[in-house]
């Protein structure tokens, strides 16, 4: 089979500016909506997967497995685990074995100010650092234990609504009409911790009026769950369950996929009106050639010749619009951070996403070519050399 | 053996309830380097021949011999490629296409055949300088009055050396100087270059440039002329209604 020369299907594209114009603008629209389902889906994922380290144990309450927040176990199960359990991982005689409160608190900028929102605040002791390596410091210092301090993540701005002016190093925090003063910044790229508020234990403990903490936090060294797991039923008075970190954060990605089935179902009927869109102009446009393609077939080019000119044309335009789409969705989507109950996610606008939004745009230019092609050459050849 | 052979060609359609039957049992050869004209009043048939005669519609029932092969057995995708190697077709209204040059319009049926770029060069050209447009080759259809559009579907038509061109009224949107230089050229084709022309007209002075005119009415021959200029058998009629000519 012999093809009509692709100069034929860019030049049509100039044909009419106007319509060339509204399936590019069509195809920007419904690729920037794919990218941003499909970064907002991923952003999400690997946030909250990127949470757990794969040699990590949570120790919680029983029975409070989905929620580490509804979690309280003793202060003293950090001791007895880093007593009883061998073989977990430590560094100059100290267990990595983080004792930690969990909780969503209020927050106000000012003293006797509403609250401008909840934070999520972990009490920590230095032994966090360990256990979580995604953190590291990017500024000021670790808060002293037992001072009103803390440590703001690098989405925490993002988590309450605020510019990150206010959330910089010497600011001022209140919480339940007591002031935190902010000593230093960390990070934790692509993972909750990123937009938490971290505060000494004890700082937390009074605060939130408890004596009891969330979760022990261990890692793994020469040891197995199964050491870890054999510790919890052997100590059934302490009441504790043993989840995996990783299997923990993937069971709250598992909670969000309501939330990430709405994304999709929403960009999906939305891309299907600019599908429809795309489709009427497509149709418009070889409708006013169905003449043309009369003499084309008159010249002995076969209808297939002519359905991938047709193709050819439409994914150029397609082609336009998604990379114009992709490059709009780096400078404009990319990071920007998106708050959830567990904290803020930045959108991720990387390769795959960017991939998955050009496909959709392809496919979108092939699907609005087909069915207009074929429509243009259902007419006997005969016939279109009648068309007006 | 004559070029074309048409024995008991019919053409029917179904239009709502009734049946059109705008080619009834044609009997028709026609011989190599023939330039025949049809005519006749609207709905009668002669578009219908012309179209079938090309291979861009296919009869109801009958055969359709052109240089020894049935193209009325044809598939609709070997018909496309008959097309490509044996008609150059000649609208009324040019048919050029409007985002390509004067020399790809004409370079356009070439890309169906297997020749190089200096090749199909070569030959546009030659086209192009056949039809007195070889300064206008770059110039696209909406830079070319009507006249020069349809010299350049003339030079389209005969890029590929087809053995027949037909001409659906080539003259029908011209004016008398571009419709006589349009038919000047198209009886160089037949006369210079041996050419077999079919063309469908209207206009009894254009089909004094052929040397024969069939007259069709309601599917059917009804009439022949051959013109005094010209001299010899170039049609041989099998309708009831014809003899010989």
């Amino acid at each position: 089979m012999r093809r009509l020369p692709f100069d034929y299907a860019a030049r049509n594209l100039g044909r009419s500016p106007l319509r060339l114009s509204i399936s590019v603008v069509g195809s920007v629209l419904v690729v920037v909506l794919a990218i941003s389902a499909y970064a907002f889906v991923r952003g999400m994922d690997r946030s909250l997967v990127g949470s757990g380290s794969p040699n990590n144990v949570i120790l919680l309450g029983a029975g409070s497995e989905e929620s580490i927040e509804r979690s309280e176990i003793s202060t003293s199960v950090a001791s007895q685990v880093q007593a009883t359990i061998p073989g977990l991982k430590s560094q100059a005689g100290q267990a990595y074995v983080s004792p930690e409160v969990h909780a969503a608190l209020a927050v106000s900028i000012e003293k006797d100010a509403e609250p401008i929102g909840q934070a999520v605040f972990r009490g920590v002791t230095p032994a966090a650092f360990s256990v979580h390596p995604q953190v590291r410091m990017i500024e000021g210092r670790t808060p002293q234990t037992g001072a009103d301090e803390l440590l703001v993540g690098q989405l925490a701005s993002a988590r309450l609504g605020l510019s990150g002016d206010r959330l910089a190093v010497g600011q001022q925090l209140w919480i339940d009409d007591r002031p935190f003063t902010i000593v230093g910044r960390f990070a934790a790229p692509n993972t909750v911790m990123n937009a938490e508020v971290w505060v000494p234990l004890t700082s937390i403990q009074t605060l939130t009026r408890r004596e009891g903490i969330s979760c022990v936090v261990l890692t793994l060294g020469d040891a197995e769950f199964a050491d870890v797991d054999l510790f919890v039923k052997s100590r059934v008075d302490l009441e504790l369950a043993a989840i995996m970190e990783t299997e923990y954060y993937d069971q709250l990605s598992a909670f969000y996929q309501p939330v990430k089935m709405m994304v999709w179902i929403t960009a999906l009927l939305i891309g299907a009106g600019g599908l429809l869109g795309g489709l009427n102009t497509m149709y418009a446009a070889f409708a006013s050639r169905i003449r043309e393609v009369g003499t084309l077939q008159s010249l002995g080019y076969s209808r297939r010749a002519i359905v991938i000119s047709f193709l050819q044309e439409s994914l150029l335009a397609a082609a336009t619009g998604a990379v114009l789409g992709s490059l709009i969705s780096l400078a404009l989507l990319d990071g920007i951070s998106i708050r959830f109950s567990m904290g803020a996610f930045g959108l991720l606008v990387d390769a795959p996403t960017i991939g998955f939004g050009i496909a959709i745009g392809l496919l979108l230019g092939v699907i609005g070519s087909i069915p207009p092609a074929l429509r243009c050459l259902r007419l006997p050849i005969a016939e279109a050399l009648k068309a007006n | 053996m004559a070029m074309i052979e048409c024995r008991q060609l019919s053409k029917t359609y179904r239009k709502g309830a009734s049946i059109i039957k705008p080619l009834d049992s044609l009997d028709l050869d026609v011989e190599q380097g023939s330039f025949l004209a049809l005519m006749g009043p609207s709905g009668s048939g002669k578009t219908t021949l012309l179209n079938l005669i090309a291979g861009i519609d296919q009869p109801t029932s009958g055969s359709l011999t052109i240089a020894g092969q049935n193209i009325a057995a044809l598939s609709r995708s070997k018909l496309a490629s008959w097309r490509a190697k044996h008609v150059g077709y000649v609208f009324q209204l040019y048919n050029l296409v409007p985002v390509l040059t004067a020399y790809e319009n004409v370079e356009l049926p070439m890309l169906l055949h297997p020749l190089s770029r200096k090749q199909r060069h070569e030959r546009v050209g030659t086209a192009l300088s056949l039809v007195g447009l070889a300064d206008r080759h770059d110039h696209y259809p909406r830079q070319l009055s009507g006249g020069q559009e349809q010299r350049v579907a003339i030079a389209r038509a005969i890029v590929t050396d087809p053995q027949i061109i037909v001409a659906d009224e080539p003259t029908g949107d011209l004016d008398k100087p571009s419709a006589h230089a349009v038919m000047s050229l198209l009886v160089r084709l037949n006369q210079e270059l041996g050419k077999t022309l079919i063309m469908v007209t209207h206009d009894a002075a254009t089909a004094e440039h052929a040397g024969l005119t069939l007259h069709l009415d309601k599917g059917q021959l009804v009439e022949q002329s051959v013109t005094a200029a010209f001299s010899g058998e170039t049609a041989t009629t099998h309708a009831d209604e014809g003899g010989d000519a």
